[in-house]
């Protein structure tokens, strides 16, 4: 099954994808915990989209492909994209001492996904997300 | 759709016990953070969250929660989070935040394993 959501920018929009996935999901029988992670899954992303892509009024488009064994997720940006390498993995023991203490999301989504890729260019950047679910 | 956040405190034995619902974003990291330091200003050091009610959490609103680690960790205070869902229990130990913080079933059992500390 698949699902296909255009998101603006305006507080909380990632909570209208997640009601989406967990209908999907529910529909699928897929389990809880594997529901929890996948939620937490697509809202790193779409914050992320939101926040960095450096447009001023920024929409990302977002597409769930499940079936009961996984999920793909793609979340798609249009603005001045980055690059992924220059990005430091964040050390909680250096945050604790740090004024900035933000930039988890990219640790998060490698960590928790089965499988991870940032596309990113001068035209937008697409985050490609696995997940099993069973 | 999750519930817009919220939170209640309690002191308990001289534990701060801080109850979320809904979804923790920055908003609601920021709330908790602000509950947080209204009561270490009076010298409140140890501290409860319980975060039973909040299924969904967001990083930004977690790195909120960092700051208080840093307060306590200074003050030689301790924080527990309690009845976590195991996604969010997941993506707290991918950020590593029990490397400070502990975790425990319930509000009972981290309010007992804070009356062990000074």
């Amino acid at each position: 099954m698949k699902l296909t959501i255009a998101l603006p920018k305006i507080p909380d929009i990632e909570l209208v994808a997640l009601e989406g996935l967990e209908r999907l999901a529910r529909s699928m029988g897929i389990s809880e915990e594997k529901i929890g992670e996948a939620k937490i899954l697509v809202t790193e992303a779409i914050i992320n989209a939101l926040e960095h892509s450096g447009q001023k009024n920024p929409t990302v488009r977002v597409e769930f492909s499940m079936t009961k064994k996984e999920l793909v997720v793609l979340v798609r940006d249009y603005g001045k994209g980055f690059e992924p390498g220059t990005i430091e993995e964040p050390d909680i023991r250096k945050k604790v001492s740090s004024k900035n203490k933000r930039g988890w999301g990219l640790k998060v989504m490698k960590s928790m996904s089965d499988d991870f890729k940032i596309e990113s260019g001068k035209r937008g950047t697409k985050i490609t997300i696995k997940k099993f679910l069973s | 759709m999750d519930q817009p956040f919220a939170l209640t405190s309690d002191l308990r034995n001289n534990c701060l016990v801080i109850a979320t619902s809904g979804y923790v974003n920055n908003v609601g990291g920021e709330a908790i953070a602000k509950e947080f330091a209204r009561h270490f200003e009076k010298g409140t050091k140890k501290v409860v969250i319980n975060l039973a009610k909040s299924k969904v959490v967001n990083s930004i609103g977690m790195s909120f929660l960092i700051e208080i680690i840093e307060q306590l960790e200074e003050s030689g205070g301790k924080l527990v989070f309690t009845d976590l869902d195991p996604a969010v229990e997941k993506m707290l130990a991918i950020m590593g935040l029990f490397k400070f913080a502990g975790k425990e079933l319930n509000v009972e059992d981290a309010l007992k394993s804070l009356s062990s500390r000074k």
